[in-house]
């Protein structure tokens, strides 16, 4: 691999969006994406065109050969995560972009990554509806495929995306997780948040602190707790000739139907990833405390239930946050912790509630669930979800 | 005194898992003795498989192995291939994992010109799953998925990987193994896309089935109906059809290898960005933040 002569993350900033000032860039939500990849380390990038996710691809191969890295487009989506995968298994960072239908095709592959605990970025820019649905509209339809998409029982790390900046930030933290547990990680956009432009600053983005508090976006983290480590690392090449397999294998690499060593290796990959809950849950809270009711949103959603609290708050009702970054694995304690001092918990999605039925299954020995999906490709409004609050609460109050 | 191949042989995994009678043994021995008289180095080749009998070879061969998911080898190991351009990287695939579910990714590594190695055993018939047809089982063939007989024909793969772009193309069979380990020593160091068919018998799945049945009688005809290039050149259309034409059938240079290809794109854009940079610095007069 060549050596990136300079300091490519001024150059990488400066040519994917657009100046404003010092420190702050305008700049398209997947572009954010790519900069972050690259700025995360990112130096091997396979995909295949497809909307709304391609100008992260486009980004990539503009950036990636000054960087030292590898571009290539492949001949479908499974050729593409398959080559990430290879090019993982050296040692590089690799990453792949997509939407909905691409996804399906490299759900088989997927789970071969996390079989062979290669780390890799996969991020699924989504579009509403399924087959081939409408490309140019949002939606977060792919939020279970994202969980369960690949066969047999699986970890699975699932982040969302909700703004530019969280294209660029979450696009490093999920790097980072994918190194450290050595398993992909899924990071979902939609056609919003992937194709609209924004200003951030890429400089300040160690202020973005989320409220889980132990992430630090500072290049070489490691978490201090460092408790169970995950399997021995493949790696292809650097004085190691191991051999790597799909098929349940034991210490030394190679495949066993041994029932026991079966059990203990899939409950290890799984346990890998359910035992850092903590670690890997990002969230947010506002008006902490405060509400009756309490939105939970995650994705674009995300913005619209902001914008619908900053309303309720001019209107006295009585509503509090809870913006998730990370949909998988379960950020429990958190949706347990507010579950048990509000009334209501409104779940808004671009979906026929898909978190929604994830999040009563944790939280309705405490609360009332309700989900409010959209699937017209559209987003919703601060007012109708406003409006469904005021219509909860006065339900309630006319008991 | 240990083989000259165990050096490159998981001797602790053996017996290997094919059937008695399988000719992929026989061309896996020859890939061996192939890295044996080119000394590759361990550290810096890497065997990839895809799914089926074939592909297992991987699993016994002592270097970087990978034992992948059905049909996409090829696509991983193009990633390695670009990620580490020093390693050696070769492609055990089969006539089901290679023609069929990896089909595509073939035709496309041939388009590339990408500097890897793939092997294609060919015993036309899928023999891991029980003896289902194969894109390379005969017209006519019996298999547990077409019990009445094949009624579709079969690719010529080696003319196939001419025409996609493959620059050292090459077919031998079991029957005749010499000629094959020549071609794998010349597709490893050949710089570009070698595909090399091994025509073998699967007296197993295929075999039991269709004439001329047992193993010896499968090898003795692969022999009779091997005929040269310059051979077949001589032939109708019509005596070709049930002929396996061996040797180097395609060997071409000149033609854009993908990885240095991609090496000289790096090259200019780091050029231009080095450029690029030292205008931004004295535009900026050395303040960009």
């Amino acid at each position: 691999m060549l050596n990136c002569p300079m300091h490519m993350d001024q150059w990488h900033s400066h040519l994917l969006g657009e100046r404003v000032d010092q420190s702050s860039l305008v700049i398209q939500g997947n572009r954010a994406c790519a900069l972050g990849a690259l700025d995360a380390g990112v130096r091997f990038f396979a995909g295949y065109p497809i909307s709304p996710s391609s100008e992260i691809m486009e980004a990539m191969a503009d950036r990636l050969p000054a960087a030292g890295g590898v571009f290539i487009q492949m001949e479908d989506e499974i050729a593409s995560i398959c080559a990430c995968i290879g090019a993982a298994l050296t040692g590089e960072l690799a990453m792949t972009a997509t939407s909905g239908p691409g996804f399906s095709l490299m759900q088989e592959a997927l789970g071969y990554a996390i079989m062979v605990e290669t780390p890799l970025l996969i991020v699924n820019v989504m579009r509403v509806g399924p087959s081939t649905g409408r490309p140019t509209a949002p939606s977060q339809g792919d939020v279970m495929q994202a969980r369960w998409g690949t066969h047999g029982d699986h970890p699975a790390i699932v982040l969302a995306a909700s703004n530019v900046a969280d294209m660029y930030r979450l696009t490093m933290a999920a790097v980072r997780f994918a190194q450290r547990f050595r398993t992909p990680v899924i990071l979902l956009a939609d056609q919003l948040v992937g194709q609209m432009r924004e200003s951030f600053s890429p400089e300040l983005i160690g202020r973005y602190r989320l409220t889980s508090g132990d992430f630090d976006f500072t290049p070489g983290y490691i978490h201090p707790d460092l408790a169970r480590e995950v399997h021995r690392p493949h790696v292809l090449g650097s004085g190691s000739h191991p051999h790597v397999t799909g098929l349940f294998h034991d210490d030394t690499g190679f495949p066993t139907n041994d029932p026991e060593k079966s059990d203990s290796f899939l409950r290890e990959l799984y346990n890998k990833v359910a035992h850092h809950r903590n670690e890997l849950c990002l969230y947010d809270v506002k008006n902490e405390g405060k509400g009756r009711v309490c939105i939970v949103a995650y994705g674009s959603c995300a913005r619209t239930a902001r914008a619908a609290w900053k309303l309720a708050d001019q209107e006295g009702l009585p509503v509090e946050v809870l913006h998730l970054y990370t949909l998988f694995p379960l950020p429990v304690e958190i949706i347990q912790q507010v579950a048990r001092r509000v009334e209501f918990m409104l779940i808004p999605e671009l979906n026929l509630g898909q978190y929604a039925h994830e999040v009563r299954k944790m939280a309705e020995q405490w609360t009332t669930v309700i989900g409010m999906g959209k699937i017209d490709g559209t987003l919703f409004t601060p007012r109708e979800i406003l409006d469904r609050i005021a219509e909860l609460i006065g339900k309630y109050e006319s008991v | 005194m240990p083989l000259d191949i165990e050096q490159y042989l998981h001797t602790e995994r053996l017996p290997h898992m094919w059937c008695a009678g399988c000719g992929i043994g026989i061309v896996t021995g020859a890939f061996l003795r192939a890295m044996v008289d080119l000394g590759l180095k361990r550290e810096e080749t890497v065997v990839v498989g895809g799914v089926g009998c074939s592909s297992r070879a991987a699993g016994y061969v002592d270097v970087g192995t990978m034992h992948t998911i059905h049909g996409r080898a090829l696509a991983f190991a193009t990633g390695i291939k670009m990620a580490r351009p020093e390693f050696t990287v070769i492609v055990l695939t089969g006539d089901g994992d290679g023609a069929a579910i990896g089909g595509n990714h073939l035709i496309h590594a041939c388009r590339r010109n990408i500097d890897l190695t793939c092997i294609l055993f060919n015993n036309q018939v899928y023999g891991m799953t029980g003896g289902q047809v194969s894109p390379m089982t005969g017209w006519g063939d019996l298999a547990t998925t077409a019990p009445y007989g094949q009624v579709e024909t079969p690719f010529d793969l080696c003319r196939l990987a001419e025409a996609a772009g493959a620059t050292f193309v090459a077919r031998g069979t079991a029957a005749n193994i010499r000629p094959v380990e020549e071609y794998i020593k010349q597709g490893i160091q050949h710089p570009g896309f070698a595909f090399i068919e091994a025509v073998v018998p699967c007296p197993m799945e295929y075999g039991k089935r269709n004439a001329p049945g047992g193993v010896l009688a499968m090898l003795d005809d692969e022999k009779a109906r091997s005929i040269s290039k310059a051979e077949a050149a001589r032939l109708t259309p019509e005596e070709l059809e049930d002929k396996i034409v061996t040797g180097v059938l395609h060997h071409k240079v000149g033609r854009p290898e993908f990885q240095r290809s991609y090496a000289s794109i790096v090259a200019r854009a780091q050029a231009e960005a080095a450029e690029q940079a030292e205008t931004l610095q004295s535009e900026s007069g050395g303040a960009v933040s």
